[in-house]
């Protein structure tokens, strides 16, 4: 698992790589000031990494994903997919490649209580379609088994917390995402579940070769990381993170 | 993309705040539609109802009057013209049919109407559904809505001033003031014609007379209708004039509103009291636009609220790649599909309202409301849904333009 140097500039483009230089992110305090949260000088992620990011509250775990899935735009600096920039694309192209690259998992799950087990799963697929295809039903339907979901008509509000987070995890990997952004999956969970969870996440990543960030206190979780990366720690140091 | 499971999956996660839109929103329709519907409604039946009362002649004083006791049935005291004018009439070139109209007894509640059987049956225009017309005096024919069977006796009493009878009632004043020795035996049924006639019992003339000791206003028993040949023609309080021709018809009312007289076309006098319904209508439309904008206005804050309580959510789509137009359609199409749907309530609860409404005027009065959407409550109606929807625009806009992360840190 190496964790190296790297030199300034951008590197050469090299396939599913995420690699974030000289970004700086600031937000404003509750005086109106700005601090900064990043201060990342180089960080290269490799396709298939398995990255753990540990640091207090408010250290700038969440922020990073954010910044890493194009919902925040660094005030300096380039977030880069694949050698391509992500951060300077216009909103809409933003949104497609979030669409078609990353599936997101969050810490109070976010499904949508009205609908059913199955609409929750294939929900991102009426962002691009007008009929979810039966590829993605069998999908969805597969991904369900493969989370021990049982039956699918289920509104999503009479679930377990730990079946939510199952559910949340089907949705964020049924378009077979290259990335799998997760924050803090087991924070709201008991320490079963969480395991149970922590395990069908990182399972569910390496069976699809997506790189995972996750963003945890978990140390169970943390542990089945390649490499974890201490935030406050990353500011000034250039880190190359690999599977 | 298919914003459609998150718009029903948003209504039913506010289902009592969309219920309160709906009803918001059908409220403003019905209001709208039952008052433009009701004034249409009741200026249709009130003309079709004066359809064949062409020119009417009665002594000086109220048309209005006069229009509401000939051709309305509304009970008032009126004065009579001299009877010798229905054969000075009926001699007239420029008058193609005439006859008497005399009211003022009831039987059950119902109007007795002294007149001839050509003019009970509409001048040649109305078969009766049952029997036939009267053919002599001591027979009469019943309006669709009497409930008096063919065969049957009735017994008339004089009608009290200032007391409303209900049809199909035999009350005290009634009891108290029968002519006794005298009744007519119904031979007929007219088809219904959507007017107080229809709750009214058509008699002859001579039979009015003659029960109020006037004669029959012929020379020899046992005849009926025009020419009054009697050395005494008593009078009545209408004539309903049939001209030949518009020049006749005005002609005859120039000449009969003097001399005693009083001559004027219904069509005329209903205008000028639908002036009046106009302005009230006029009135109230104002008030339920008024109440329209309210409405709207109440339903946009409670679309900004909803929309600041999804703030979260939307941004979860967001985040999972929704694009930006993905939730505007969401807020957008949630928000217009209450509002449409508001909108065909409100046509639904205006025309029960209004059907409500009909039924009483009904039952009050005889004349048949008949519910029918007009162009203007459709134009209102759409006008509103797009009213609506455009504020609509609103909420979505700001869920459109909301900041993800600030929505996901909620």
């Amino acid at each position: 698992m190496p964790v190296s140097a790297l030199p300034d500039g951008l590197p050469e483009a090299a396939a599913k790589t995420l690699h974030l230089h000289g970004v700086t992110l600031d937000h404003r305090g509750g005086d109106g000031r700005p601090f900064r949260v990043l201060d990342i000088p180089d960080l290269t992620i490799s396709a298939g990494a398995r990255i753990g990011l540990r640091g207090p509250s408010g250290s700038g775990k969440t922020s990073l994903l954010h910044l890493v899935a194009g919902l925040l735009v660094p005030d300096a600096g380039t977030v880069a997919w694949d050698g391509k920039s992500v951060s300077a694309l216009p909103v809409s192209a933003r949104d497609r490649w979030r669409r078609e690259t990353i599936g997101f998992v969050f810490q109070d799950f976010h499904l949508i209580p009205e609908l059913d087990v199955a609409a929750n799963i294939t929900l991102p697929a009426t962002f691009s379609a007008w009929r979810i295809d039966r590829a993605h039903h069998e999908r969805a339907a597969a991904l369900a088994e493969r989370m021990g979901l049982g039956d699918l008509r289920r509104k999503a509000r009479v679930l377990s917390r730990g079946e939510q987070q199952r559910v949340a995890i089907a949705r964020a990997v049924l378009n077979r995402p290259a990335l799998i952004l997760a924050d803090e999956p087991t924070a709201s969970l008991d320490a079963a579940h969480a395991a149970e969870v922590g395990s069908l996440l990182v399972e569910v990543a390496a069976e699809a070769g997506a790189t995972l960030i996750c963003a945890s206190h978990d140390a169970a979780l943390l542990a089945r990381m390649n490499d974890v990366v201490e935030i406050g720690t990353v500011t000034n140091k250039s880190l190359a993170l690999a599977s | 993309m298919n914003p459609f499971p998150m718009v029903w999956a948003d209504i039913r996660a506010l289902r009592w705040t969309a219920l309160a839109i709906v009803v918001l929103v059908a409220l403003a329709v019905a209001i709208g539609v039952a008052i433009g519907a009701q004034e249409r409604a009741l200026r249709r039946s009130s003309a079709a109802a004066a359809e064949d009362f062409d020119l009417l002649i009665g002594a000086p004083g109220s048309q209005t009057q006069l229009l509401m006791s000939a051709i309305y049935l509304q009970p008032d005291a009126i004065p009579l013209i001299d009877g010798r004018l229905l054969n000075t009439l009926a001699k007239d070139e420029r008058v193609a049919a005439l006859a008497p109209i005399a009211f003022g007894d009831v039987s059950r509640g119902y109007s007795i109407i002294g007149t001839t059987a050509n003019f009970a049956g509409r001048w040649g225009r109305v078969q009766p559904s049952e029997g036939r017309l009267f053919a002599r005096e001591g027979e009469a024919v019943l309006g669709a809505d009497v409930l008096y069977k063919l065969g049957e006796t009735i017994a008339p009493s004089h009608g009290v001033f200032g007391h409303a009878a209900k049809p199909g009632q035999v009350d005290e004043e009634e009891a108290g003031h029968r002519h006794e020795g005298h009744g007519y035996v119904a031979v007929g049924r007219l088809p219904r014609l959507g007017s107080p006639w229809d709750r009214a019992i058509l008699v002859p003339i001579e039979s009015v007379w003659e029960i109020h000791g006037l004669g029959n206003g012929h020379a020899t028993e046992d005849v009926i209708g025009l020419p009054f040949d009697g050395q005494k023609i008593p009078g009545v309080p209408a004539l309903v004039v049939k001209p030949r021709s518009v020049a006749g018809a005005y002609q005859l009312r120039a000449q009969y509103r003097q001399g005693g007289t009083m001559a004027f076309f219904p069509a005329e006098v209903l205008v000028t009291l639908y002036r009046a319904l106009g302005d009230v209508r006029n009135v109230l439309v104002v008030a339920s636009v008024l109440n329209a904008v309210l409405i709207l206005a109440a339903v946009l804050l409670l679309l900004v609220a909803v929309a600041g309580l999804r703030r979260r959510r939307y941004a979860v789509l967001r985040a999972l790649g929704a694009p930006r137009a993905y939730v505007l359609l969401v807020v957008w199409l949630g928000m217009a599909l209450l509002i449409g749907v508001g909108c065909l309530t409100g046509l639904a609860v205006g025309a029960l309202f209004t059907s409500a409404v009909s039924g009483l005027v009904e039952a009050q009065t005889g004349l048949r409301l008949a519910f029918a959407l007009g162009s203007q409550e459709i134009l209102m109606v759409l006008l509103l849904f797009a009213i609506g929807s455009a504020i609509s625009l609103l909420p979505a806009l700001m869920s459109y333009r909301a900041p993800v992360v600030a929505g996901l840190r909620e």
